[in-house]
């Protein structure tokens, strides 16, 4: 085998993002130097690694997403129809004619003016574009520090209450809560075996009132089995809460538990 | 009944999706609209399986939606569509499993610009619709020993390299290697018989 035959080998794994360093600066030095052949199995790699997509259960986004993204997009359409210049004819008056006419010839004489003005119209409209896009980043960046703050304050803040979920099957590993009364509910574990195909794990807050199980959030553990997640805004306080409880649930959460706890701890 | 949400909504009259991406550079919202129907719920999918948290899967499909929207000007309208959005929506999600740090230097990379990623379709392609290569794909890395499977789902929804998931599986490096690329030739033979 050839060097370029070991190359074109790697083309999978690069299109995949699965190469160690070394190899992956390998192979782009030699698609720097101009191989066709090896650009090409990349491109078609990149397909058939895309095909993997399809092996992710079925969900389905929410209404709210939808109606958010068409709210921005007719917007940001309506701003950009408006900062373009009206055109077409209506009936005009002839005694207008006068005034359209001088206006024509204004327009001509000022013809470099005005296009040098389309042109800034154009830079400001770009320019608040990317500034808006920014903005929204910002914005997400900042949501995502405030959590990960937010969820280390209630681990370490002593107002915080520890609360231990026993698992039903001793198999099963124990999973620890720290429920905080105004910043919120943390649930973290280790060695948490993954839910059934289409399943997922969500939590419950048991109604001391009522004993009814509330919804609350569903996550999944990852390859390792760990899984850390929090409740900004709990549906019940913790006063009022008499227990926790995490069951096996179809993918996107279910409004009542359809399955038997498998984790439980007890609030107050 | 499982595959029918990799089958586009909607009858045969919508527009493919080139068509629609070449209306959307007109700014047509009605064809941003159709091509979200047409594959919210496969991008949704993939970035649900590689985050496991429903609202921040949300936050980065609109991301990649609203991406596509304001520079629908720069995506090559000669290259196959839906691998190319699924190659989007993936990168944006393993982005945003990694470290902070990272996840911001890539993110200023990217911003409001869509990246070149170079995708072409094979030949056989055009022979095999979305919802028939949904069932050869599943079928194939279903039928794999579990291991390997493990070995290529580590890779392609956790992101991880060839020596990560040596050391997650405890498995010799040259193993998870031939694992994944073996793996992935088996699969482009199946659709290739499929076609």
């Amino acid at each position: 085998m050839n060097t370029h035959d070991q190359f074109r080998e790697l083309t999978e794994a690069y299109a995949m993002g699965s190469l160690d360093a070394g190899e992956r600066a390998a192979l782009e030095a030699h698609l720097a130097a101009g191989c066709t052949e090896c650009e090409k199995a990349l491109e078609e790699a990149r397909w058939l690694v895309s095909q993997l997509a399809y092996l992710a259960p079925n969900a389905e986004p929410s209404d709210m997403l939808k109606g958010r993204l068409l709210q921005t997009v007719r917007a940001e359409a309506a701003g950009n129809s408006a900062a373009v210049p009206a055109t077409g004819g209506t009936a005009v008056p002839w005694w207008l004619w006068a005034g359209v006419a001088a206006l024509l010839l204004f327009s001509v004489y000022s013809a470099w003016s005005e296009r040098q003005l389309r042109g800034t119209v154009a830079n400001l409209q770009q320019q608040a574009d990317a500034q808006r896009a920014e903005r929204q980043q910002l914005e997400q960046q900042l949501r995502a520090a405030k959590l990960q703050t937010q969820e280390a304050m209630i681990w370490m803040d002593p107002k915080s209450k520890k609360i231990m979920l026993q698992p039903k099957d001793p198999n099963l590993p124990q999973l620890e809560a720290m429920w905080h009364p105004e910043l919120g509910l943390c649930v973290r574990g280790w060695k948490v075996p993954s839910p059934g195909e289409k399943r997922m794990l969500q939590l419950w807050l048991i109604s001391k009132k009522s004993g009814k199980p509330m919804p609350s959030m569903t996550f999944w553990p990852d390859a390792n089995g760990t899984f850390s997640a929090m409740v900004e805004n709990p549906p019940d306080t913790m006063s009022d809460t008499q227990a926790l409880a995490i069951t096996e649930e179809p993918i996107g959460g279910s409004p009542q538990p359809t399955s038997a706890p498998m984790w439980v701890g007890g609030v107050s | 009944m499982f595959l029918a949400v990799f089958s586009p909504k909607g009858n045969d009259a919508v527009p493919p999706d080139a068509a629609l991406m070449h209306r959307l550079l007109r700014r047509d919202v009605s064809a941003f609209e159709q091509l979200y129907e047409r594959h919210s719920r496969i991008v949704y999918s993939l970035v649900l399986r590689i985050l496991r948290h429903g609202s921040t899967a949300e936050e980065v499909v609109q991301d990649v939606f609203l991406q596509l929207w304001r520079s629908s000007a720069r995506y090559d309208l000669s290259r196959p569509f839906i691998p190319w959005l699924l190659t989007l929506a993936r990168n944006r999600a393993l982005d945003q499993l990694r470290l902070k740090g990272e996840r911001q230097r890539r993110r200023e990379e990217q911003t409001e610009q869509l990246p070149q990623i170079a995708v072409a379709a094979p030949e056989y392609e055009k022979a095999l619709d979305e919802k028939r290569r949904a069932e050869r794909v599943r079928a194939l890395i279903g039928s794999l020993p579990p291991p390997q499977k493990k070995a290529i789902e580590l890779a392609y929804f956790e992101g991880l390299s060839h020596s990560e998931i040596a050391a997650s599986l405890q498995e010799p490096l040259g193993t998870v290697k031939s694992w994944i690329r073996n793996g992935l030739i088996r699969l482009k033979e199946s659709l290739q018989a499929a076609s």
